[in-house]
């Protein structure tokens, strides 16, 4: 499934240039019309704490010890990754969660039963469900790009910390730009959020190697074929039998 | 007049075709979810509807389940030196010429779909309200997602067989699954251990 999606468009987060100011968290509630949640101070300005059904992006604020300063602030990004291999799209039972023409995993709400299998599938925990049962997610603004228009987080970001473009060039152009790690680059066939990294991801709250359930993979390789020529099969089995052999003859059993 | 037997009590005809029916509805909207097509979801109203079948449908299936054991689970678990060579011979399907050693009331492969039918029906079954009602158990809820697949797996290799067994190779069986009778003299060819248990024979 490597890179299936021709001229693929991403999202490049880097941290080293974000200031925190947040807008990228308002401007996805202003553009997704969603409301604001109801939180209680905790200690840090992660606010809200985790992504919530109206919450499809934030910034998570991670403090880490360094050698020159005390603490080291890192604001990352965090959302959907947008997965080559999604897990989510994978296991929906109704073809709900989709990929957009420009390589974004979209939600039909419309398809939606749910079942909440996505939110177990997905390697990143992104998934969540409002008041009507719903699963939301960032979409990478599908409905402004597919006008041309950027996702609102990235118009809005004042110091260019988001990028949303052609995927490749994007990586291209953070690594001559120096940045050592990208993140996302080769993880789950390539991810449509890369991140661009001075340091180990592990240091910026990443991920590593995140995977698809094993049994979610076993499930769709083996068993989804197994069931479709498992009955095929069966039936031409059966048909071979009645042809080939024949009914059971009652009158020679005596 | 020839006298006639009674094979199959009304409730549990009844009962075969409450499971046939929801067994095989469950079929089609499970291969609908796994294949995403939505030509039969719109036979449901969509998705969303189909969802509530299937749950439902899943529902209905587990209670029938659960009421058929009192009609087979006894014999079911019960096999002798007959149904061994019933094996051998492979129940005389493969070829008219060997000897088919005499059954009673079931035969080994009746025997042991029913065994599939309550292994599988009750792994799915539990796997299926697991999805239904323990949505935020990450683990249970892929373990289930995983266990109702495999079952579905055995259903749809083991219930086409059962189908074309019950009719077009077994002639006159279908019939007995809607009268539940049929005659003595047939019933002493087909099932004679059932008959000398009984004391026809």
């Amino acid at each position: 499934m490597a890179n299936e999606t021709k001229n693929r468009k991403g999202m490049m987060v880097t941290p080293e240039l974000c200031i925190g100011c947040r807008a990228c968290q308002v401007a996805c509630k202003s553009w997704n019309q969603l409301p604001g949640t109801k939180t209680t101070n905790n200690g840090t300005y992660q606010n809200p704490p985790d992504l919530n059904s109206t919450a499809f992006n934030l910034i998570r604020y991670n403090e880490v010890p360094g050698q020159e300063n005390p603490v080291r602030w890192l604001f990352v990004s965090r959302r959907c990754m947008h997965c080559e291999e999604a897990g989510c799209m994978t296991i929906c039972p109704t073809g709900a969660i989709y990929r957009t023409a420009d390589g974004a995993v979209a939600v039909n709400r419309d398809k939606c039963i749910g079942c909440k299998l996505c939110t177990n599938a997905c390697p990143f925990d992104v998934p969540r469900y409002d008041a009507e049962n719903k699963m939301t997610k960032c979409h990478q603004c599908s409905d402004r790009t597919a006008a041309g228009m950027l996702p609102a987080c990235v118009k809005t970001c004042p110091t260019g910390a988001l990028k949303y473009g052609d995927r490749d060039e994007m990586i291209k152009t953070a690594k001559s730009d120096g940045f050592k790690t990208i993140y996302g680059e080769q993880d789950l066939s390539g991810l449509g959020t890369v991140y661009a990294f001075k340091d180990e991801p592990k240091l910026y709250g990443m991920k590593e190697n995140p995977t698809i359930p094993g049994s979610v993979v076993f499930w769709h390789t083996y068993l989804k074929p197994l069931s479709f020529i498992g009955l095929g099969g069966v039936v031409a089995a059966a048909a071979i039998h009645y042809l080939a052999i024949g009914p059971h003859k009652e009158k020679e059993e005596v | 007049m020839a006298e006639i037997v009674r094979k199959s009590s009304v409730d549990e005809i009844l009962n075969h075709w409450i499971l046939a029916g929801s067994c095989i509805l469950l079929m089609i909207t499970g291969f609908a979810f796994l294949f995403h097509m939505e030509a039969v979801a719109s036979v449901f109203g969509g998705f969303n509807t189909m969802k509530e079948v299937h749950n439902w449908g899943g529902v209905v299936f587990t209670l029938s389940m659960l009421y058929s054991m009192r009609h087979y689970l006894k014999d079911a678990f019960e096999y002798d030196a007959d149904d061994a060579q019933w094996f051998k011979v492979a129940g005389g399907y493969l070829s008219h010429k060997v000897k088919v050693p005499p059954m009673g009331k079931y035969n080994p492969g009746q025997k042991l779909y029913y065994l599939a039918v309550v292994g599988a029906g009750i792994a799915i079954a539990l796997s299926g309200f697991a999805i239904w009602f323990m949505k935020d158990n990450g683990t249970i809820m892929l373990l289930a997602h995983l266990v109702h697949n495999v079952a579905f797996c055995i259903f749809v290799l083991a219930v086409p067989v059962h189908i074309y067994l019950g009719t077009l190779a077994n002639p006159g069986t279908f019939k007995l699954m809607v009268s539940g009778t049929l005659p003595l003299e047939e019933a002493k060819r087909r099932y004679p251990k059932w008959m000398k248990a009984a004391g026809k024979m």
